[in-house]
């Protein structure tokens, strides 16, 4: 642990936020285009972002304040131990378990500034968040669960790299199809995309966790959804998509996979919070456990 | 050894003494008798081996019983702190104050017995003594509910430790349990009745019952004990059956799923099953201290299936999560009797925006939660993660998504208590209530810098578990420096640590930074276009997750059954008794001369 690494940290947190924020901002006018109409300017995003931290701002007490910091810290923190194109700013610490629970620092930070305003519709998106994160996490963590039992590694530079070298056909979606459709239908839960985005359902709970946020600290959580959403593309593009043998294949490959999630979530109508849960624990769990089965005691899949 | 024995013996007898003419004096007294347990415990760790007897019970220092034997001292002495403040509560404090270190005394003699008769009358001590406190909470129900469940485990235990004596002719532990390598099939039997105390007493599903009702109305001071400490007894019985005992080598010719033999894997799904159901449940509370204990329900599974993996990762994982799950779930219940100290409450609706009043409670108890729930950088995390990796190596699926399912629903019911009690809006009743106790928060301080520690530097522990694990013939943990290394991944905590506040310092460099926040209150917030004056009103504390406890709130309970099994015992019994016990005298008469006979002729042959 050098100096070096912590600058390669900090350029690859700077790196994820820009590339992810212009892909954002490309993927507005994509959503635009669905609905016909022109869409904004490709940087609206960054001019909303930055406008939004030289605005006033208000606080409701210093749990408000440091609970978004939590957040915005450990989802920063995230960036840092995701693989890029085999690139790692600390090698070694890549574990997939690491990975998704330092996320989960970021989240509980989130959730716990936005409860901390005092807003009941804020602790209503919350609950739903919860909710449906134990919807998704559970069939994603039992194709995971495969993924380690049969590569025996838990390393998702490991996992990248067992993939590539033998074209298309190599990667795990196209090995293991059911346990690869069902990790990308959990993405659309992790991005909030619909249709399981209720949590955040702007006209119904005014935007549920982000409703008293405004200045710095909603530029924090755009900042902060942005980088989640890059986290969250990056490991199923690594665990499924077979990473990136270079930098620009692995930005191509991740603008068309969030794109496609984009393009979906356009035409999709939104799930209550209940149905969203009913529905991963009756397609994908399903699916995932079926994969298991064929993994582990047929040997499907190597 | 022995002369910690005499010593915590005396000590109750003056902390009873003490108590009789002030409370508050034996309160403070078990703090110092716990600690000076908690030290002296410590430095018998190079002692490995040594045997002693004490009259007929004896021991012997192992590295697995002084390793929980620490962890249960850890539990005693950092609630023992709380105990002044709740003299006035209770109904008889010099009991209490008393049974507090016999409890103690029963728990690390179950440790470090060396025979199985000094082991269950240390577990006899320990269940008793714990009933009575237990007695003096909310609820006389609850002790009884205690006292019936842990009876069962009781009875078991008393079983098979005759008839491990009687079958293979010594009570020494590890003598009598290797025994069994050579009769599998009364092996079986014993395995059972031992592995039941276990099941009973962690309350694993569905023996879970007494758990919540003990714990939920155990009084405020002694609930981290019960599931901090106590519950490990079982892990400790359930370590002596799978390890010591030569579980695997018995079912050796059974089927095996994944190179798990059957009924241990039967017990793991055991273990699963109270993962989830621990889980479902704690998401419905509504009282804090209730969520907890089912927690503890949830948190037993985990220890559960780590321990009967008897593998490098996994086994780890469990013995290690002991230690976590007893360092967060002690610190969580002290924070809620710190509130409830203060506010007179542990329900979650009554409570809100307590962290204005009780920051450093508020703390403590963020601590513990992000530990239990398994985020690093807290020690739960490290101990999750060895049972993950442990699991999806062997490709146990099933229970792996049970314990994932565990650990993602662990943050739902966490952050209940945090959003509820601690967060939202401030009500004005509770306006100027104080921070806890100096006193109280130094405890609390404790747990949670051990928390951190944990997560931070797991190896200082592993390093023991490694120890047992080349003890016990298995592949032992891999430490090395920081970082902890497995068969199939690795993670250095320090590095994670580091990496983690290098992240929290940027932000807030660009927090510092950026134009300065007003302050509002708490009822400044947008409430689209209604006008709310009462801070009650807009906190959001009452059926939290409405929308999913629908999804299940229909399903069966076992609790139905228990009842009317009670119900049907009873009614046995009464008619049982209305054949000796009725007004007529003659009735009696007949049954003594009866009774006479039988014995005259029984002793005649």
């Amino acid at each position: 642990m050098t100096l070096m690494n912590f600058i390669y940290g900090f350029l690859a947190v700077l790196g994820a936020f820009v590339f992810q924020t212009s892909l954002t901002g490309i993927n507005r006018k994509v959503t635009a285009r669905l609905q016909k109409r022109r869409g904004p300017k490709w940087y609206q995003q960054f001019i909303d972002i930055f406008k939004a931290f030289s605005k006033s701002s208000i606080t409701h007490g210093w749990v408000y304040d440091f609970g978004a910091i939590m957040a915005l810290g450990g989802i920063a923190a995230t960036v840092i131990f995701i693989p890029v194109a085999g690139m790692q700013a600390f090698p070694g610490l890549d574990n997939i378990f690491v990975i998704s629970y330092v996320l989960a620092v970021g989240m509980l930070g989130m959730a716990m500034s936005a409860a901390g305003s005092g807003n009941p519709w804020a602790s209503i998106g919350v609950s739903r968040a919860l909710t449906n994160m134990l919807a998704y996490d559970i069939p994603f963590m039992v194709v995971v669960f495969t993924l380690i039992y049969q590569h025996n590694t838990g390393s998702v530079s490991e996992l990248a790299s067992i993939q590539q070298g033998v074209g298309i056909l190599g990667w795990n979606f196209f090995k293991l199809p059911l346990g690869g459709i069902v990790s990308v239908i959990a993405l659309f839960g992790m991005l909030g995309k619909k249709p399981f985005d209720s949590f955040i359902a702007p006209a119904e709970i005014a935007s549920g966790p982000m409703v008293e946020y405004g200045g710095k600290q909603l530029g924090m959580m755009f900042t902060l959804h942005e980088l989640m959403t890059f986290i969250e593309v990056s490991l199923i593009l690594n665990l499924f998509f077979g990473g990136g043998e270079t930098l620009l294949i692995y930005m191509v490959k991740y603008a068309i996979l969030y794109t496609f999630t984009n393009i979906v979530s356009g035409v999709m109508p939104r799930f209550k919070i209940d149905q969203a849960v009913t529905f991963f624990y009756k397609v994908p769990l399903g699916l995932a456990f079926i994969q298991g089965l064929l993994v582990i005691y047929l040997g499907w899949g190597y | 050894m022995t002369m910690i024995f005499i010593f915590l013996g005396l000590s109750l007898l003056l902390s009873y003494v003490l108590s009789r003419k002030q409370p508050t004096l034996g309160a403070y007294f078990t703090i110092i008798a716990s600690l000076a347990g908690l030290i002296s415990v410590y430095l018998l760790r190079n002692s490995v081996g040594v045997t002693e007897s004490f009259y007929y019970l004896n021991f012997q220092i192992t590295t697995i019983g002084w390793y929980f034997a620490m962890i249960l001292l850890t539990v005693y002495f950092t609630s023992a702190f709380f105990n002044p403040f709740w003299m006035d509560e209770l109904i008889y404090p010099a009991a209490y104050n008393s049974l507090y270190l016999l409890s103690l005394v029963g728990t690390i003699g179950l440790f470090f017995a060396q025979d199985l008769m000094t082991l269950f009358i240390c577990w006899e001590t320990a269940v008793w003594s714990s009933m009575l406190i237990v007695q003096q909470g909310k609820s006389r129900q609850a002790a009884w509910v205690y006292f019936v469940i842990s009876a069962i485990g009781s009875m078991s235990t008393l079983f098979a430790v005759l008839l491990t004596m009687y079958l293979s002719g010594t009570s020494e532990i590890t003598g009598a349990l290797t025994y069994f390598t050579t009769a599998p099939v009364a092996g079986a039997l014993v395995f059972g009745a031992f592995i039941l105390a276990g099941l009973t007493k962690i309350g694993i599903f569905p023996f879970h019952v007494w758990l919540p009702l003990a714990h939920g109305s155990a009084p405020h001071t002694f609930s981290p004990v019960l599931s901090g400490g106590l519950v490990k007894m079982g892990a400790y019985i359930a370590y002596l059956s799978v390890a010591v005992f030569p579980a695997y080598q018995v079912f050796g010719d059974s089927l095996k799923i994944q190179g798990v033999p059957l009924p241990i894997y039967g017990l793991m799904i055991l273990g699963a099953a109270s993962i989830v159901y621990g889980t479902l449940r704690a998401i419905q509370q509504e009282d804090a201290k209730r969520l907890l204990a089912y927690s503890s329900v949830a948190n037993g599974g985990y220890i559960l299936i780590g321990i009967l993996m008897m593998d490098q990762m996994a086994f780890a994982g469990g013995l290690m999560h002991l230690l976590n799950h007893a360092v967060a779930s002690a610190a969580a219940f002290l924070a809620i009797a710190a509130v409830a100290k203060r506010t007179g409450t542990t329900k979650m609706s009554e409570l809100g925006g307590i962290i204005h009043r009780m920051p450093i409670t508020y703390t403590v108890y963020l601590i513990a939660i992000i530990s239990m729930a398994g985020i690093p950088p807290m020690g739960g995390f490290v101990s999750k993660w060895l049972i993950f990796q442990g699991l999806s190596e062997k490709g146990l699926i099933l229970l792996a998504t049970a314990a994932a399912f565990g650990s993602i629903g662990s943050y739902m019911y966490v952050f209940r208590p945090l959003s509820a009690v601690f967060l939202g809006q401030l009500a004005p009743k509770y306006e100027h209530i104080k921070e806890a106790n100096p006193v109280m928060v130094t405890a609390m301080l404790i747990l949670t810098a051990m928390s951190l520690l944990l997560g931070v530097l797991p190896n200082l522990v592993l390093k023991t578990i490694a120890k047992i694990q080349i003890e016990l013939g298995i592949n032992p943990i891999i430490v090395n420096g920081t970082a902890t290394l497995t068969e199939n991944g690795s993670v250095d905590m320090l590095q994670v640590f580091t990496v983690f506040g290098f992240g929290f310092l940027l932000i807030l460099i660009l927090f510092m930074v950026l134009p300065k926040s007003r302050r509002v209150g708490l009822m400044d917030t947008y409430t689209s276009a209604e006008f709310i004056h009462t801070p009650e009103l807009l906190h959001y504390g009452h059926s939290f997750y409405a929308p999913f406890e629908r999804l299940y709130e229909k399903w069966p309970s076992v609790l139905p059954l228990y009842k009317r099994m009670s119900m049907k015992l009873s009614e046995l019994g009464e008619w049982a008794e209305s054949f000796f016990f009725h007004p007529d005298p003659n009735r009696a008469v007949l049954w003594i001369v009866v009774v006479a006979i039988v014995v005259i002729i029984g002793g005649a042959q």
